[in-house]
């Protein structure tokens, strides 16, 4: 799947993740082969329960693949201890959910400095580089709030610089809007056309369209499998859609 | 009415679905009204075998009683002065009948080991109008005939009967029957041992040096009812002095003490359930508020379907006003059914103890005590559920930061790692959790002290009791040891019963916690902590509340220690090398139960928590 010559950030080969659902073999992913180059958008589309979500897990070490590989900036990870896999995903991978998963006693800035107090920063660098990162994102001033404080794409804004204080090499975004109404979404899909400017390599899972259509590259999935691979790389072009998005959302925020 | 049909099939379904919870909670329950079901069965159970022998022996409505002290020459109210007083006494209008007065004479008994006390009471041969001993074996004395009747506790105690021989200061006398009656407790528990002889053998027993220590005279009145009244306006005939005592004693008064055994037994019991019932409710009280915080979700979408919060509470509450009435029913079930065997080993039941029927007002105490407990447990939430929103309300939010965040600072002060400041940062944000889980474990230590307590006092029991045999006591000091034994089986079994609802309400403190904070693990996992880590940061943020919770724990195990001594243990005070040890090992221990569900949260691959919400 990986381009000829360009190393992939990740990848996958003949991942496969079995449920029992009553006793009956369930193939949430089925065999799926997949790469990220470094600096790609790639979307993952499909509908509810055909396994996006359990794919992103699988590659975050979330979840433990029952078969296939996982090679992550060129090592292979999916035999790792769940603390072997804690470590990697310090330094390499920055998450953002769909129901945002911020520690709920923890403020804003708090969960922001959290990951770069793991990798052993100082307080002070720790703090300079949340502070910056909310500035950035426009959601410096909520920094002492704490999460059931701030609204959803605040929240979102707040995973999102969580994700990126570790300058990780791949961000893994599952349903990243899914929970957010059309302003915060364009508010969402603007931060993530400019970390794809700025050289970061992404992964979206989402059921969304618009929120696809704005990746390199487009895999469908269909009962664990992926079905289908598109390049979108100038087919459709992401600043309309997203103009598109914000109008849509002025025009809602207006009523 | 529309809204107790939704509650009550709300309740069925959350039982459904929580069963360990349900059974956690019945079981603490239960431990509680059994214990007091017990009590109250035992309690009464030698009341109507006593009815029965007072009134077969035509038993007294008041007794009056003369005794003198042996080595004084003369005493304060001589021997003559006390018969002119209960010839006062006989000649009362309300007295319709009258026995004796009876002289008693005081000698030593001879027994394997040694000599036991003696009392010899010389009554004539025919039936008399007042307290004709009931026999049991063999016959009453005879005109004639040198045999002696032996009190049936006695009997017992020296396993004799008809046609066997006692051997009272070295003079072997033959034993014609057994009797008991409600005038003489059973020995040995009533002392000093009694048996009942001829004016014959009497005069025997003087000569080989029995002494003659006073006498009884037992009276009956028109009315039994009159009896109290009786006594109160005859209170100038009692005197008592240094040297000798007249006094009056009414049949009630003689029946309530007449089985001091079994008051004892219950006495213990209902201190027993008491203590079990104070850590039930701590038990109920986490158990709810853990349901409370995981129970958001569900809480949502009932809301969502128009279930109001009235409605949510009042589930609750008929929940575990459910488990509360079966409880009672198993609880009074299991104390009928543990009472009987207790009350046959009272050495004071004359004959077969008789547990007393059931009534309304028992069932009412022990439900209204089961009751209690659920309801002490539910109140908080369900106060919170009446006056917030339904969210709002069952939501366990953290508590908003009133300063800016010093997280980073902290974790840049030497000596303190992240997961300390996460773990204390978690417990300092959720304080309510933190003060149910504090005062949940703070019962469980008090039980604990409680319990070291026990330990030292029943030491000293025995040793008082082994210290206070004197020589006249070879037979009773080892029967009465029967009843410490059993006191002892009580205490000890409660205080094991106690420490094992610690462990288990310490048990459910941590799995809830585990739980309750798997989701937030799971997200630190996710951006990087490790399981180790996640795990101290559970343990860091539940030592708090141990700490709270020894902090709360000794002074009210001390203080409810202090209440218990003052009764029919010997006061000892809780060692403080021993406080010290429960201060130390309390915390070291929970936060090793605390490891047991969080290791198990913390091995899983973090997925399944961060995707349920």
């Amino acid at each position: 799947m990986s381009a000829a010559g360009a190393r992939p950030i990740v990848e996958a080969r003949g991942l496969t993740r079995t449920y029992s659902a009553n006793g009956v073999p369930l193939r949430a992913v089925d065999g799926v082969d997949l790469a990220v180059e470094a600096g790609e958008t790639v979307s993952v589309m499909g509908p509810s329960g055909c396994g996006k979500s359990t794919l992103l897990h699988l590659l975050g070490g979330l979840e433990r693949p029952d078969a296939g590989e996982i090679v992550l900036d060129g090592r292979r990870v999916d035999r790792l201890s769940e603390t072997a896999w804690s470590v990697v995903r310090r330094r390499t991978i920055g998450f953002v959910f769909q129901s945002f998963n911020l520690v709920d006693e923890l403020t804003a800035l708090e969960n922001v400095e959290l990951p770069a107090l793991l990798v052993g920063a100082s307080g002070r660098r720790a703090r300079r580089r949340a502070v910056e990162l909310l500035e950035q994102l426009d959601v410096a001033d909520r920094r002492h709030h704490l999460p059931d404080r701030l609204s959803g794409g605040e929240r979102q804004r707040v995973a999102l610089a969580r994700a990126l204080i570790n300058d990780p090499l791949l961000i893994l975004a599952d349903e990243p809007t899914g929970n957010l109404d059309s302003r915060a979404t364009g508010e969402i899909l603007r931060l993530f056309a400019d970390l794809r400017s700025s050289g970061q390599s992404l992964l979206v899972v989402t059921h969304d369209a618009r929120v696809a259509s704005t990746a390199d590259r487009l895999l469908s999935m269909r009962d664990g499998a992926v079905v289908g691979h598109t390049h979108l790389g100038g087919v459709s072009p992401v600043g309309s859609v997203l103009a598109g998005l914000a109008d849509f959302g002025d025009a809602e925020g207006a009523r | 009415m529309r809204s107790v049909r939704l509650a009550v099939r709300l309740a069925w379904c959350n039982l459904r679905r929580r069963p360990t919870q349900a059974v956690l909670l019945l079981l603490t329950l239960t431990l509680a009204t059994a214990m007091f079901g017990a009590g109250m069965a035992l309690y009464g159970s030698a009341d109507r075998p006593w009815d029965r022998v007072w009134a077969a022996t035509d038993g007294f409505h008041v007794s009056a009683a003369y005794y003198r002290d042996r080595d004084v020459d003369r005493a304060d109210v001589d021997l003559d002065a006390a018969r002119a007083r209960f010839a006062e006494l006989a000649a009362a209008p309300e007295v319709r009948a009258v026995g004796g007065p009876w002289t008693h004479l005081y000698g030593l008994l001879d027994v394997d080991g040694g000599s036991e006390d003696l009392t010899a009471e010389i009554r004539d041969a025919g039936r008399s109008a007042v307290d004709q001993p009931l026999v049991t074996a063999g016959s009453w004395l005879s005109a004639g005939s040198d045999g002696v009747v032996l009190e049936q506790g006695l009997a017992d105690a020296l396993e004799l009967g008809p046609g066997d021989t006692i051997s009272v200061q070295g003079h072997e006398v033959a034993v014609r029957g057994v009797a008991m009656t409600v005038s003489r407790g059973r020995f040995p528990l009533s002392r000093p041992a009694q048996i009942w002889v001829t004016p014959a053998t009497g005069e025997t027993f003087r000569r080989i040096g029995l002494t003659e220590e006073g006498m009884e005279m037992q009276l009956r009145l028109n009315d039994p009812d009159d009896a109290d009244a009786f006594a109160a306006a005859h209170r100038d005939i009692e005197a008592i002095g240094e040297t000798s005592i007249l006094s009056l004693e009414t049949w009630r008064q003689r029946r309530t003490d007449s089985h001091s055994d079994i008051d004892i037994l219950a006495g213990t019991l209902f201190a027993a359930g008491v203590l079990v019932g104070l850590l039930t409710v701590a038990t109920a009280a986490v158990i709810v508020a853990g349901r409370m915080a995981a129970q958001t979700r569900q809480i949502g979408t009932l809301k969502a379907v128009g279930v109001t919060p009235r409605q949510v509470v009042l589930a609750l509450l008929v929940e575990n006003l459910a488990l509360a009435g079966l409880a009672t029913l198993v609880g009074l079930g299991a104390g009928r059914v543990v009472a009987p065997r207790l009350a046959e080993a009272s050495q004071t039941v004359l004959g077969q103890p008789e547990t007393p029927a059931l009534t309304w007002g028992r069932v009412a105490i022990v439900a209204g005590v089961a009751a209690a407990v659920v309801v002490l447990a539910t109140v908080r939430p369900a106060v919170r559920g009446l006056r917030h929103s339904t969210v709002r309300s069952l939501a366990s939010g953290a508590r908003p930061p009133r300063r800016p965040g010093h997280m980073a600072r902290w974790v840049a002060t030497p000596g303190l790692p992240l997961v300390g400041v996460l773990g204390l940062r978690s417990a300092w944000r959720r304080p309510g959790r933190l003060l149910t889980n504090a005062v949940g474990l703070s019962l469980a230590v008090a039980m604990i002290v409680v319990a070291a307590g026990l330990r030292p006092s029943l030491a000293r029991l025995d040793a008082a009791g082994a210290a206070s045999a004197s020589p006249g006591e070879a037979l009773s000091t080892g029967a009465v040891d029967t009843l410490y034994e059993q006191v002892r089986a009580i205490v000890l079994g409660t205080a094991g019963l106690l420490l094992v609802l610690a462990t288990i309400n310490a048990l459910i403190i941590a799995a809830l916690a585990a739980r309750d904070s798997a989701r937030n693990h799971a997200t630190l996992r996710a951006v990087g902590a490790t399981p180790r880590q996640t795990m101290a940061m559970l343990v860091v943020s539940q030592l708090g509340a141990s700490l709270l919770a020894v902090a709360l724990g000794l002074p009210l195990g001390l203080g409810l220690w202090s209440v218990m001594d003052g009764g029919d243990l010997p006061p000892v005070p809780v060692p403080t090398t021993t406080l010290v040890a429960i201060a130390a090992i309390v915390p070291l221990v929970f936060a090793a139960l605390v490891t047991l569900p969080a290791r198990r949260w913390a091995h899983q691959p973090p997925a399944r928590a961060l995707t349920y919400e």
